[in-house]
């Protein structure tokens, strides 16, 4: 059951609080360190640092790469409100869809209600968001197997552009 | 050496834009003892300015002023998008110069035949290969068989193909017209950083510039072209990096902006002898837009491909390329491969969770082709201008109307199911294909060459069928899309345009 005055309260405390800071100026860094924020809601930096780590979960991958990926996230919607208003929107919902506590509940709970809201603008505009940052981190780049830049190497024609060893002989 | 041109000077021929069309009909004109001024909105980057960074790339070299509807792939700069092409330079079939007498009348198609042949282009294709060094032509070899062309073509083989091929690519497998080889580099789409990879940056305007019969103008923004009582074009209006409006008199025009650009323009130019835009009496300015039936498909492979190593695209199959009507669709499709850093993959595989984790898990594993079929001209598809809202330069934001013909979405679906057998016959899981990927890099006409001035823009040599010193020098001048990547055609063209320009001038008739 979702109880539709907290979810509205919530949504309003949450729309308030977010944009204030960041109108204020005060960017991600302090917003993470914001200790009423935390106590109330466990920071909207843990909340999507987890939402990130979902979206593209990769064990290899430690939690400090998705924390940067949302840091990055949340200094730029300093400068975007529309930005703003999408967290705002997808911690708000996730929320409401735990009955106020998504980042406790446990993961397939958390990815369930993810899953409720994969068709929405927020989410998309997350995922969009966490996926160029993320893809393009070096950390990720380095776990997965891609060397990024070739050309200071002198690129692939000696170390491996043509090495494929497992295709059928016959083929 | 480099000439510089007064611009009351009304000797010269002014070519707008300097990428495969512009920066061919340019040089060939200039090699001919013609003044040309090409006048480039870009800026002219080095060498030593082309990094492996697709987002810095597209940073220096990308087209990002404003532009509603489709998004397409076109680069500002020098060279144009020869900068960010792949490099496949197969030709067009006889019969793709006659869509309408082959497939017949498509419902909701303004199909026309080509006013010339496969007959009349050959030379110019010729020609052309010769110039951009494509290898398996002119004594150049083949191209290096990367590891992904290594999978398309055991995967092509078990499923049949015969027809596989690492030629084609006008990337120099040696060292050639003072180019260096090919050193597999893999990031081919942000500028080749040791010009391996034919681009007019490198090419033909320095060759252009050795004449002595050309200029070229950096960062300045072609808005209008001028016209006198007679209908004829006499300069071309410009705004510099000021924005200070110049003219540059001119003997005779040639556009060649890519069709966004080529259309506005000659829609800006719109006065009160041709008020519906430049050389546009037919109407069909700006219609008859084609971007390619464009699918990707990815796969994860049994064994390490590591389709990062070596050219972006490196060779291709051709036996899908015929028209055969019992498919289900009319034309046919190249199939090529494809590659992707992992952001790239991640987007195009779409999706989040697991399944997409998984999927980048095995990066290294992950094999791709990429197809590039027929599109069929349609009304409803094209380039228009918003009423009110103007960009930087004061010109109207354009919108791109686009979507795919009914025909376009059979030749996928059976394209599709063609791609995962191949990889899957390899042992491939995950085969997950997506339609238009890479839409927006091939954009073809808009002002379509015509034998009836009343379906086109153009006439068989991509002159105006209005404005007699009036040419378009870019794929705005395709009649139809054909299946081919369409740059080679655009420089054959403008080749043969260039013969045809120089002959006139020689009679006295331009």
């Amino acid at each position: 059951m979702v109880d539709h005055k907290a979810t509205r309260r919530r949504f309003l405390v949450a729309a308030i609080t977010y944009s204030g800071l960041i109108s204020t100026g005060m960017g991600a860094a302090m917003l993470r360190a914001s200790s009423a924020w935390a106590q109330a809601t466990h920071g909207i930096t843990a909340e999507l640092t987890q939402m990130a780590r979902l979206l593209y979960p990769h064990d290899g991958i430690a939690d400090d790469v998705y924390a940067e990926v949302i840091d990055s996230i949340l200094s730029d919607a300093a400068d975007d409100a529309s930005m703003t208003d999408t967290l705002n929107m997808a911690v708000t919902a996730l929320n409401a869809a735990q009955d106020g506590d998504w980042f406790e509940t446990s993961a397939d709970d958390q990815i369930a209600a993810l899953k409720a809201v994969q068709d929405e603008a927020f989410f998309a505009a997350i995922l969009s968001g966490v996926r160029v940052r993320f893809y393009n981190h070096p950390k990720v780049w380095g776990h997965i197997g891609y060397p990024g830049s070739s050309v200071e190497h002198g690129g692939y024609v000696d170390r491996g552009f043509d090495d494929i060893d497992w295709l059928p002989e016959d083929a | 050496m480099a000439n510089k041109y007064a611009l009351r000077d009304s000797s010269v021929v002014v070519v707008i834009g300097s990428g495969a069309g512009g920066g061919t009909v340019s040089n060939e004109l200039a090699q001919k003892g013609i003044d040309v001024v090409c006048l480039e909105a870009g800026s002219r980057l080095v060498l030593s300015d082309i990094v492996n960074n697709p987002g810095a790339m597209n940073e220096k070299m990308g087209w990002l002023d404003k532009r509603l509807g489709v998004p397409t792939w076109l680069c500002k700069t020098v060279g144009g998008t020869t900068m960010r092409w792949s490099g496949i330079t197969p030709r067009f079939q006889g019969h793709e110069f006659k869509p309408l007498t082959t497939y017949g009348k498509l419902d909701d198609t303004t199909a026309i035949d080509w006013p010339i042949t496969l007959a009349e282009l050959a030379p110019y294709y010729d020609q052309a290969e010769d110039r951009m060094g494509v290898s398996g032509t002119h004594g150049v070899p083949p191209s290096a068989e990367t590891n992904e062309f290594k999978v398309l073509k055991a995967g092509g083989k078990k499923i049949g193909y015969r027809e596989i091929t690492s030629t084609r690519t006008a990337i120099n497998p040696v060292a050639r017209d003072g180019r260096p080889g090919c050193r597999q580099i893999g990031f081919c789409w942000s500028g080749c950083a040791i010009g391996a990879k034919w681009s007019t940056l490198y090419s033909e305007i320095p060759k252009a510039e050795l004449t002595g019969h050309f200029e070229l103008r950096t960062n300045v923004m072609a808005v209008n072209i001028n016209h006198d009582d007679s209908g004829k074009v006499t300069g071309v209006v410009y705004a510099d990096e000021d924005g200070n409006l110049h003219e540059q008199k001119a003997r005779a025009v040639c556009v060649a902006g890519n069709v966004v650009e080529t259309t506005r323009l000659l829609h800006n130019s719109a006065s009160g002898m041709f008020p519906d835009g430049l050389g546009n009496s037919s109407g069909h300015l700006g219609r008859n837009y084609m971007r390619h039936m464009t699918k990707s498909t990815t796969a994860i492979m049994p064994g390490p491909v590591n389709f990062h190593r070596g050219t972006r695209q490196s060779g291709l199959i051709f036996d899908e390329q015929y028209h055969k009507p019992e498919r289900g669709f009319a034309g046919g499709y190249l199939i090529e491969t494809s590659s992707g850093d992992p952001f790239g993959i991640a987007q195009s595989v779409g999706g989040w969770g697991e399944s997409a984790a998984d999927y980048l898990e095995n990066y290294t594993c992950l094999a791709a082709t990429w197809v590039s079929g027929e599109d069929p001209p349609q009304a409803s598809n094209k380039i228009t201008f918003h009423q009110t809202e103007r960009d930087q330069y004061g010109l109207p934001v354009p919108i791109l109307n686009y979507d795919f013909h009914a025909n376009s979405i059979a030749m996928y679906e059976h394209a599709a199911r063609m791609s995962k057998q191949l990889l899957e016959s390899l042992g491939a899981r995950g085969v997950q294909s997506t339609m238009g990927g890479g839409g927006g890099c091939h954009n073809m006409g808009v002002a379509r060459m015509s034998a009836n001035p009343a379906d086109g823009v153009t006439n068989r040599w991509g002159q105006s069928h209005d404005i007699s010193n009036l040419f378009v020098s870019d794929g705005s001048v395709f009649a139809s899309s054909g299946a081919a990547n369409p740059t080679l055609t655009i420089v054959a063209l403008a080749i043969r345009q260039a013969d045809h320009i120089a002959e006139r001038m020689g009679r006295q008739e331009l």
